[in-house]
């Protein structure tokens, strides 16, 4: 178990090493001079040549890269554009978006299994197709134009809702709440919509297994058949389908967070991008690279504790 | 019946949950605010379009950091509301030396820094000696002729310069002019990330691409005609989210309203639309000699435009302003020919019987291509963005020059990249804005005069360059204006640039807020704002 570990770190330090090689070299192929990106409307020589030199532009590529690798292996990820510390900035960023997901998730799994188990079980019945043509509707309708017009409705018209911004849980625990409920619904719509056709389809699949029939021959009331038997054999497939969407959640959060104002991880990418910011760029990306890597050596781990035949397949022993 | 109310009570349910969830949220808190009815107090919430960059003048280069400096960094000089320059921390304009070399500033007494430190001539010279020797400093470019500072006693503060340089004073009402807390730098830490000046609001905190919140001084001098208790700078760089957020009262002030969402502001009988003609200009620059890079030795580029000064000039007539501006903009831009704006007191003497043609002259401009001699002539135009409104002000312009038989091809370009192309002469025209200056120098010596830094239409005119020197150097408003006059007549005829319009800047105000100033520098003057009763 220590070799299989040891490996596995070990191929997860190259990953991290090659994927900060990848993140500085990419940056730095982004069209444009970064300089004249961050000096705004000044272009004069002298304010270029200050600027280069002080993010240390003018410096060879190998040792541009060396400087800032080292100063990431001891947490420093630099000053930004706004002379702000980046690794403070992300830090205080990753938070919010894993909250903006977990409510989407939560929202998304309520509706997405409450649907697919009643479009399931009333099956051909107006309820499905009800149901169906919602899913479809849902994963059509695109976050943005779904934000504004929530926005538009719940915040403008009826002023339940505040149409954007944050408020951290700790500071305000209803606030947040309120603040976040909009966009993790918008979030949330489009995992509802997959979990609904997966719940509906493997809840088909049960509804006609010989343990369902078995159960129901037994003399079970038609709720506890599906509830404890059914439901709880489609759930499988329906958690392994929630995990995958984890990820694109994660991504799809850059435009709810451009939509809804939240100072969230995707939206720190989007303004590095776009305002060509090199060190808050390279810490984003570094930093999310090195999350998939941490969660994927995790989950080896997690895996080779649950079944060991993958430790010892992964071993150089014959 | 039984089975269909069911089935509609399901339905009926599916579609009420998200209203319900909300609904439960805002039932447990009750949402909905009432006006305040004091005056003093309270905090304003404002949407930038933009994040500010670094909150230390010394090397901020944004817009949006002007208007954010405003409430909490004052300067030596100010501008009303005609753009007309008058004394802030000054306590009078400078006094020049019959050789333009000395400028001599008398300070106002009794003022505080954020700090409580005394604001002095002292303070002034440590400001000033930073902006010119900080590694990095972007004002030293702006205050360069300043070779030293004195401080003879605290309330006069002497600057020494190496030549005559009449935009001086205009730099000083500008973030040149911002003078720092000596404590606060002498502190050793990042100025930007606690930022200590002279204003009616001091530094509170910054969430990097949230907010920045600024809180009521009680070291400012003048904080008996400050109302409010703080201003949070919010920002929201999508502009139909700023909006819906002005019309849900997250936000009491929006920064720069996009064009599509001004006639739903405007019915809006909460919010009140404010526009200011800015001192800035959209135009095009024409290659004209730029063939080896920006500052480079310039010589005639192999370009049809460049060749003939006829076809610039049938280009230009072939231009409909109005026309653009009621199909690209909605006509809510000021269409205009010049590079200083009609706001500008500098605009009319300096225009003065110089025509400019707001509508095409299609006939003359055909004869004009004719005259040229250049048989189908064709023109590649860059456009410095990709987003929907440039890429619109392209296919209008090709349309307009393909009447009058020039070929134009747009090709739309990241603005970075075009920035690069444009300084490396790689381009026949460029669409491209400037956001302005008070000083008509500003606007144009940077474009058009040899050593321009901005030059990328590589021109070169010896007159022109004796002219705008001799307008740096002359201290006069006649004589300046004379000076810019006889240049516009330059720039004008010669088309290095052919400019379109001046935008107009629309901000939404809501009712229940008074006192925010908009002048023509675009710039939101919230610091003496306050709800009103």
């Amino acid at each position: 178990m220590g070799g299989f570990l040891l490996r596995k770190a070990g191929a997860a330090l190259v990953v991290v090493f090659l994927s900060s090689v990848v993140v500085f070299i990419g940056v730095r192929a982004l069209p444009g001079d970064p300089a004249l990106a961050l000096g705004a409307e000044n272009r004069d020589p002298a304010v270029l040549a200050a600027i280069r030199q002080a993010y240390g532009l003018d410096q060879p590529l190998p040792v541009q890269y060396v400087k800032w690798a080292s100063r990431a292996l001891r947490g420093d990820l630099g000053l930004d554009a706004r002379q702000l510390p980046v690794g403070h900035t992300i830090i205080t960023r990753i938070p919010i978006t894993l909250e903006l997901a977990l409510l989407a998730v939560l929202i998304g799994v309520v509706i997405g299994i409450l649907a697919g188990v009643i479009a399931a079980v009333r099956r051909g019945k107006l309820s499905d197709h009800a149901a169906t043509t919602s899913a479809l509707v849902g994963l059509s309708v695109p976050h943005f134009w779904l934000g504004l017009m929530m926005i538009i409705v719940f915040a403008v018209d009826l002023r339940w809702l505040p149409a954007s911004g944050y408020v951290s849980f700790h500071e305000h625990p209803l606030s947040n709440l309120e603040h976040l409920l909009m966009p993790a619904l918008v979030l949330g719509t489009g995992l509802s919509a997959v979990l609904m056709r997966q719940t509906r389809s493997a809840m088909l699949s049960s509804l006609t297994a010989d343990y369902v029939r078995t159960a129901r021959a037994k003399g079970l009331s038609e709720r506890s058949v599906i509830a404890k038997h059914a439901l709880r054999n489609s759930l499988i497939t329906v958690t392994t389908v929630v995990g995958l969407q984890l990820g694109a959640l994660i991504s799809g959060a850059v435009i709810t967070e451009q939509i809804f104002v939240i100072p969230g991880f995707g939206r720190l990418t989007l303004e590095a991008v776009n305002e060509r910011d090199y060190t808050l760029l390279q810490g984003v990306v570094l930093v999310a690279a090195t999350g998939y890597v941490v969660v994927n050596l995790l989950v080896d781990v997690v895996y080779s504790l649950l079944n060991p035949r993958i430790r010892v397949s992964g071993s150089n022993t014959p | 019946m039984r089975g269909s109310f069911k089935r509609f009570a399901f339905l009926a349910l599916g579609l009420v949950l998200v209203g319900a969830l909300t609904a439960a949220v805002a039932a447990a808190r009750g949402t909905k605010s009432s006006a305040s009815k004091i005056r003093n107090g309270g905090t304003l919430t404002i949407g930038l379009a933009e994040e500010p960059d670094a909150l230390d003048p010394t090397i901020a280069r944004t817009f949006v950091g002007r208007i954010v400096f405003l409430a909490m960094c004052e300067k030596l000089y100010d501008l009303d509301s005609h753009l007309n320059i008058v004394p802030q921390l000054a306590a009078a304009l400078p006094q020049v030396s019959k050789d333009k070399l000395t400028y001599t500033i008398k300070l106002r007494k009794g003022i505080k820094f954020n700090d409580g430190t005394p604001f002095n001539a002292a303070a002034v010279k440590t400001t000033i000696d930073r902006y010119l020797t900080f590694k990095g400093s972007v004002r030293k470019s702006e205050i360069s002729p300043i070779s030293s500072v004195d401080a003879p006693n605290a309330t006069t503060a002497v600057l020494h310069l190496s030549a005559p340089y009449s935009p001086l004073t205009a730099q000083l009402a500008d973030r040149a002019g911002m003078i720092l807390s000596p404590k606060a730098l002498a502190s050793g830490g990042s100025f930007a990330q606690n930022p200590v000046c002279v204003g009616p609001f001091s530094f509170k905190d910054r969430v990097a691409g949230d907010h920045i919140t600024v809180v009521k001084s009680p070291f400012y001098y003048g904080k008996a005609k400050v109302h409010l208790a703080s201003i949070v700078y919010r920002i929201m760089t999508d502009p139909s989210s700023r909006t819906q957020a002005l019309r849900a009262g997250d936000i009491q002030v929006e920064d720069r309203i996009q064009s599509t969402d001004v006639p739903t502001l405007q019915k809006d009988k909460s919010v009140t639309v404010s526009k200011a003609i800015t001192i800035g200009y959209q135009g095009l620059t024409l290659n004209l000699g730029n063939k080896n890079g920006l500052l480079k030795p310039y010589s005639t580029v192999d370009t049809d435009l460049a060749r003939s000064q006829f076809l610039r000039t049938a280009f230009d007539l072939a231009l409909d302003r109005t026309t653009i501006n009621k199909v690209v903009f909605g006509g809510l831009n000021q269409p205009d020919c010049f590079p200083i704006a009609p706001v500008s007191p500098w605009y009319k003497p300096s225009t003065k019987g110089l025509k400019c043609n707001l509508h095409a002259n299609v006939d003359l401009a055909k004869k004009l291509v004719k005259a040229s001699g250049i048989s189908s002539p064709s023109v590649n135009l860059m456009l410095g963005g990709t987003d929907p409104v440039t890429a619109r002000l392209g296919q209008v312009i090709q349309s307009m020059e393909a009447a009058v038989g020039i070929k134009v091809s747009v090709t739309p370009t990241q603005f970075t990249t075009a920035l690069n192309r444009a300084d490396a002469g790689t381009f026949d025209a460029f669409a491209i804005g400037w956001s302005g200056r008070v000083d008509p120098d500003g606007n144009i010596y940077g474009f058009v005069s040899t050593k321009g830094t901005l030059n990328d239409s590589g021109f070169t005119n010896a007159k022109l360059d004796y002219i705008l020197n001799g307008a740096r150097k002359s201290l006069t408003t006649k004589s300046r204006n004379t000076l810019y006059h006889a240049a516009m007549q330059i720039i004008h005829a010669q088309r290095p640039l052919i400019y379109l319009y001046h935008p107009v800047n629309y901000y939404g105000i809501t009712k229940k807020v008074t006192g925010v100033q908009i002048f023509g520098d675009g710039l939101i003057r919230a610091q003496f704002a306050g709800y009103a009763s």
